[in-house]
């Protein structure tokens, strides 16, 4: 896994940060220790995780997708932005085999609409990068302020998941940590994302409010329906 | 069938539901206290205790006091017994029944060799008056599975409920009718039990007889039954006191069909409008149907009456513990007591 | 049928498989598992019947009306012994696969030989199989079945190596359970010497699956291949698309 800054890690509930100090073993943190008490999850807590990873990659899928179908275009009105759009790309991409990964590891459903996010992205991408610069900026803008606060939600549920653990004096695997480490890094590259957008001119797209609101809306629906099929 | 039924009579009679209709808006309310109460695991609950309230369909009364009303409901409609039950299942109970039966399949018991080839079993089947379960387990065991060696104790707490069984028990070939015992009994002591007499009913203490003694059953069934009894903790409590280890307890019970919301609005539509008044028009008895129909809504959902039946000992089945009947309206429910 | 319209399923689903965490429940509890272990050392004699059932619940210190416990009967019985093979799967394959890289290109033949390993599980109760099958195919015990039969699918492809989360993920454990289906099918009327015809059938039926995932494979990428390739000659010649 790539080295993680450390102001993400700063950044870590107290109930994180808490629980490593209060721990009795020092090493409690080795995955191989069998020492650890950690407490069955429960039925719930198993289809949460499966349906946040399934919907997690179909959302870094369809990423990857716009990016390639948006950067032609753009980069052949504006070279300057080729190393841009090459970085937000490929970290995508990294986003995208994390997921793909964690799912095959935790054997986890993918999502059964595959193709269908895979012509919507391929779609989005192409018509918003026709439309021009900004509007291409707008979709990027749009797509991420719904996913930064999708991630959010995520890592919220996690950490009341943990608290819970903690509340009731269970341990907290490497593993549960990992991913919430992991959701709080990929969070911030998006909104770093949407930063950059906004940078080039994202809110100069005529008729900004529609675009984004219509785009909004239609992630908010692909988010619904991947958490469930 | 019934919707039409409830929607031809309604008009008509809406002033007489007044009644059933206020009752149903304190419904929600204070039926969810009941739930809390009756899943906290205190001991309290171990003993009946006269004084302690309870309910009586929606009203609040003394576990005494409940005893004496719904025996005066029995009493009131232990002829009218099954039309009643027709009533509230459209007909279904006897289908009910008979899976109940089948599905407990008593007397089954493989021939293998050794000291005790076909094992012998003892049925209690409680609130059993009528003898509807018992008849039928008898028949499962003596002629489906050709066990003889199945004996069936009925017990109630209603001796004109018992009084109905014992007379139609008459039509039984007579080697079930020799298997067959009927005891006055209350389900939540089953340490004094007083066999049925046909003769008036003397009040001296030496008809208080055995009790039934601890890890002496086999199966323990109660069939539209147990929602009528002042402190159902107590009556799980002495049902897993009377199992042998490994015997099993069996409910079949009214119960919620809130799974199907269409099949559960025309369901309460025909229970809280229609049957009372049937019951005023063909029983001329509007309150028992109306007590009927309210311990019917009172009654715990099937996951907190599996819970209630955990806490007293069993061990349930990991696929839920209870099977529903006809989309919930009523349920089965099945616990094991567990070896020592 | 109206009568037992629903029956509360609470068996365990395939989600989320965590390293950290110890297993959730299984499928059945203690006393279940009980008579269930003993009810199924009889299954040679006296099949997956509610005898069996009734025998292993005497054996296990249980009374005969006991196997209420169980609500599915000799179904219950037929479902542990999917259940215990599958989960069997995971320890043999250790001895089955020396090497333990993921190498991809060996997936096929280790998901051909897990299988292989799992139908080999049947042989003990062979005898009574079919009479398996066919209650398993009564209507209210096909869902059932069939998740079990997914699980199956997908612990031998995970135990294989296969890291595929695209569309394949489901076309592969479609036709594997498609194939293991019918293998034990096969199975059961097979009197060669070591199921030898089996193992062919299996053999053959994999060789074709195999052949025309790939060939799928190829129709896909060479339909994305024309596509971009045809899109760039046109931007080429100045189409703004």
């Amino acid at each position: 896994m790539t080295a993680i800054p450390l102001r993400y890690l700063s950044s870590g509930s107290p109930a994180l940060t808490s629980s490593t100090a209060s721990t009795s073993h020092p090493n409690g943190s080795n995955p191989t220790s069998g020492t650890r008490r950690l407490k069955p999850l429960a039925a719930s807590q198993r289809a949460f995780l499966s349906s946040a990873l399934r919907v997690n990659q179909a959302g870094e899928l369809a990423a990857t997708l716009i990016y390639t179908a948006q950067t032609p275009h753009v980069v052949a009105r504006e070279p300057h932005l080729r190393p841009l759009m090459q970085h937000m790309y490929d970290q995508e991409a990294a986003h995208l085999s994390t997921f793909n990964a964690l799912i095959a590891r935790h054997r986890v459903r993918p999502t059964a609409l595959y193709p269908v996010w895979s012509v919507l992205a391929t779609g989005l991408g192409w018509s918003t990068a026709l439309m021009g610069r900004e509007a291409a900026m707008a979709c990027t803008e749009a797509v991420e302020t719904e996913i930064g606060g999708h991630y959010n939600s995520q890592i919220r549920a996690l950490l009341e998941m943990v608290s819970g653990w903690e509340a009731e004096g269970y341990d907290v695997g490497d593993e549960l940590r990992d991913l919430i480490r992991t959701l709080r890094r990929i969070r911030d590259e998006e909104l770093e994302h949407l930063d950059h957008a906004v940078q080039h001119d994202a809110q100069k797209a005529e008729p900004h409010w529609l675009l984004t609101g219509v785009i909004r809306a239609g992630c908010r629906g692909a988010i619904w329906v991947s958490e469930r099929v | 069938m019934a919707s039409v039924a409830a929607a031809a009579i309604r008009p008509a009679l809406r002033w007489a539901l007044r009644r059933s209709a206020l009752s149903n808006c304190q419904l929600s309310r204070t039926f969810s206290s009941t739930v809390r109460q009756s899943r906290a695991p205190i001991p309290d609950y171990a003993t009946p205790n006269p004084a302690r309230p309870t309910h009586f369909g929606f009203e609040t009364v003394t576990e005494a006091e409940k005893r004496e009303r719904v025996a005066e409901v029995f009493t009131n409609v232990a002829e009218s017994y099954d039309r009643m039950n027709d009533l509230m299942s459209f007909g279904w109970h006897r289908v009910w029944k008979d899976y109940f039966v089948s599905s407990l399949n008593p007397g089954f018991s493989p021939l293998t060799p050794g000291l005790d080839p076909r094992a012998p079993q003892h049925i209690l089947d409680i609130a059993g008056g009528t003898g509807d379960i018992a008849f039928r387990m008898l028949h499962n065991a003596h002629i489906v599975n050709g066990n003889p060696d199945v004996h069936v104790t009925i017990s109630d707490i209603n001796p004109a409920m018992l009084t109905v069984g014992k007379q139609r028990s008459r039509s039984l070939p007579a080697s079930q009718q020799a298997a067959l015992s009927f005891v006055e009994a209350n389900a939540e002591d089953l340490t004094k039990t007083k066999p049925l007499s046909m003769s008036p009913p003397s009040t001296t203490e030496a008809d208080i007889t055995s009790a039934i003694p601890d890890n002496s059953v086999d199966l323990y069934t109660v069939a539209f039954g147990i929602r009528n009894f002042s402190n159902i903790p107590a009556a799980l409590r002495e049902a897993h006191r009377v199992l042998k280890p490994g015997g099993v307890f069996a409910c079949l019970e009214f119960s919620k069909a809130d799974k199907f919301p269409l099949l559960n609005t025309i369901y309460k539509e025909w229970s809280f409008r229609a049957i009372p008044l049937i019951g005023q028009l063909v029983a001329g008895d509007r309150d028992s149907y109306q007590y009927l129909v309210e311990s019917i809504e009172r009654f715990p959902t099937q996951e907190d009456f599996r819970d209630m039946i955990v806490d007293a000992g069993f061990v349930v089945g990991s696929n839920g513990g209870y099977e529903d009947l006809t989309g919930g309206v009523a349920a089965i429910h099945k616990g094991m007591k567990p070896r020592a | 049928m109206l009568l037992l319209c629903s029956r509360a399923v609470h068996r365990c689903r395939r989600a989320y498989h965590s390293y950290d965490h110890p297993k959730s429940a299984g499928p059945f509890n203690a006393a279940e598992e009980a008579i269930l272990a003993a009810a199924y050392r009889q299954v040679p004699e006296h099949g997956f019947t509610d005898a069996a059932l009734a025998i292993g619940a005497r054996e296990a210190g249980y009374l005969d009306i006991s196997t209420n416990l169980l609500s599915d009967g000799a179904f219950s019985l037929i479902q542990w012994h999917l259940v215990q093979q599958r989960e069997a799967l995971a320890a043999r394959k250790a001895a089955l696969f020396a090497d333990d890289s993921s190498d991809p290109s060996a997936v096929a033949a280790r998901v051909e030989a897990l299988t292989w390993e799992r139908l080999l599980g049947n042989t003990d109760v062979m005898g009574r199989w079919q009479e398996a099958l066919a209650v398993m195919a009564q209507p209210s015990y096909i869902p059932e079945s069939v998740k079990e039969l997914a699980m199956l699918a997908d612990e031998i492809l995970f135990l294989a190596g296969d890291v595929a989360v695209d569309p394949t993920w489901y076309t592969k454990r479609a036709s594997l359970s498609t194939i293991y289906a019918a293998a034990e099918l096969y199975m059961t009327t097979d009197h060669s010497p070591g199921y030898f015809d089996t193992r062919n059938f299996l053999r053959r039926r994999l060789g074709e699956a195999n052949e025309f995932g790939s060939a799928a494979h190829a129709i896909r990428q060479w339909v994305g291949f024309t596509a971009s390739a045809g899109l760039n000659m046109l931007r080429s010649k100045g189409m703004r698309i």
